[in-house]
């Protein structure tokens, strides 16, 4: 499958409150921890050798679950494979702490979910919407049923 | 750098939502061809494939770090991604204007950042009528209550617009905050301001456009000026373009013998 890999390398490049040094280990029986630099930008999280500029890989962190493995070690499985785990190994308990929560707060859907959340609380409480000035009212996206595909779907015919 | 195509591969089967599909053509740079794709937009990832049937998907743009462009052309309707200078132009063309404008705006709207800033003033909305509300239900004696001390802060993302430059449209919103230095190593500080999400701006990436509203960063104190500056002169032009059309209704007032009483 094609990806936008230079673009991509370039967006891990970017500053982030969450960049560090961890022990990571893949998910695979007989993958052993190592020491990587592990980045959280936006909805990925890089992991790169210590001293390189290019990310070894990207994970996507979507569709995945957070867990506590142990006082500083956090686990991230990935749907349906719960028990491939990638497992990050932190210098102290609050690290863990701070990862496992700016992982999940940095997925879309979770920022989606909060962003309907606000949307109908304020305009519940002002009797405005709040998007309304932005343009963006009647967008899909920012729905509170915004799981329906045959909404979405384009019926032009090319 | 390898990126696991099967954690994508999930997302895009599961039951998030699906926030735009069609039909569009994509134009293959090797051969300057275009080529009718199967497109479907999840949160900030474009995947494409031939058909909507098809199990096999050939590939994925993640769309951070881009402009989206309208291209005017007659009778064939053309826009493109943008990722900056040595980055990739990824163009797209649709069969109608309506078709167009609507992935034109789906794109722009669709990157973790625009989410993100989004989200801020929302949550500051959201704390300001909450604050508003209790503080109506509480018995108080005094009937009026002050401002929001952040009311000038709400207004940080201009209204989605398409802005024709030349030949070409562009989205006209505010696009993220410029990223702040930060140091590589986490932090341990007390967080004084609440988190921010990572921010994005490409490296080598365009000029960000900015809509009628400079954007504000997480340093509420520091925008705070920046705004205040910003809409001194918003309010200066306004006032001198209001105080020239007065002249002229007053000089054509004086030809008309209307009365509006």
């Amino acid at each position: 499958m094609r990806f936008n890999e230079k673009e991509l390398v370039c967006l891990s490049r970017q500053p982030s409150e969450m960049a560090a040094e961890l022990g990571m280990r893949g998910p695979k029986k007989g993958d052993v921890v190592k020491r990587r630099l592990v980045k959280l930008v936006v909805n990925f999280l890089f992991y790169f050798r210590t001293d390189e500029e290019e990310p070894i890989g990207a994970l996507l962190l979507e569709q995945c679950h957070v867990e506590r493995e142990d006082s500083q070690t956090f686990s991230i499985a990935f749907l349906d494979e719960a028990e491939r785990k990638y497992l990050f190994e932190c210098d102290s308990e609050e690290q863990c702490k701070e990862w496992m929560d700016s992982i999940i707060k940095a997925s879309y859907e979770f920022m989606r979910k909060n962003l309907i959340f606000y949307r109908t609380e304020i305009h519940r409480l002002t009797g405005k919407d709040p998007l309304e000035q932005y343009g963006i009212s009647d967008e899909t996206r920012f729905q509170v049923n915004s799981g329906s595909q045959l909404m979405n779907r384009d019926t032009s015919s090319l | 750098m390898k990126l696991h195509e099967k954690i994508l591969t999930r997302f895009l089967s599961c039951t998030s939502p699906v926030d735009k599909e069609g039909y569009l053509y994509k134009k293959k740079e090797r051969n300057a061809t275009y080529y009718r794709r199967w497109f479907v937009l999840k949160a900030n990832l474009l995947f494409y494939q031939e058909r909507p049937a098809d199990r096999h998907l050939l590939g994925v743009i993640v769309l951070e770090g881009c402009t989206v462009q309208m291209l005017d052309s007659d009778g064939f309707f053309p826009f493109a991604l943008q990722f900056g200078s040595g980055l990739k132009t990824y163009r797209f063309a649709a069969g109608d204007a309506q078709t167009q404008g609507r992935w034109v705006k789906a794109l722009f709207l669709a990157s973790h950042s625009y989410l993100s800033s989004l989200l801020r003033v929302l949550g500051r909305q959201y704390e300001e009528a909450k604050q508003q509300q209790d503080s109506t239900n509480s018995s108080s004696s005094f009937k009026s209550l002050s401002p929001p001390t952040n009311s000038l802060l709400v207004p940080t993302l201009a209204p989605f617009s398409l802005v024709r430059e030349g030949r070409s449209f562009s989205a006209s919103a505010a696009l993220p905050p410029p990223s702040m230095p930060t140091k590589m190593a986490a932090k341990k500080s007390p967080k004084k301001w609440p988190r921010r999400n990572a921010h994005v701006t490409p490296l080598n990436g365009p000029a960000p456009l900015y809509g009628e509203w400079p954007l504000v960063g997480s340093d509420p104190l520091v925008e705070f000026s920046k705004l205040h500056d910003f809409y001194g002169q918003e309010v200066q032009k306004a006032r001198e373009e209001w105080l020239r059309s007065r002249q002229t209704e007053k000089e054509q007032s004086e030809k008309d013998l209307i009365d509006l009483g």
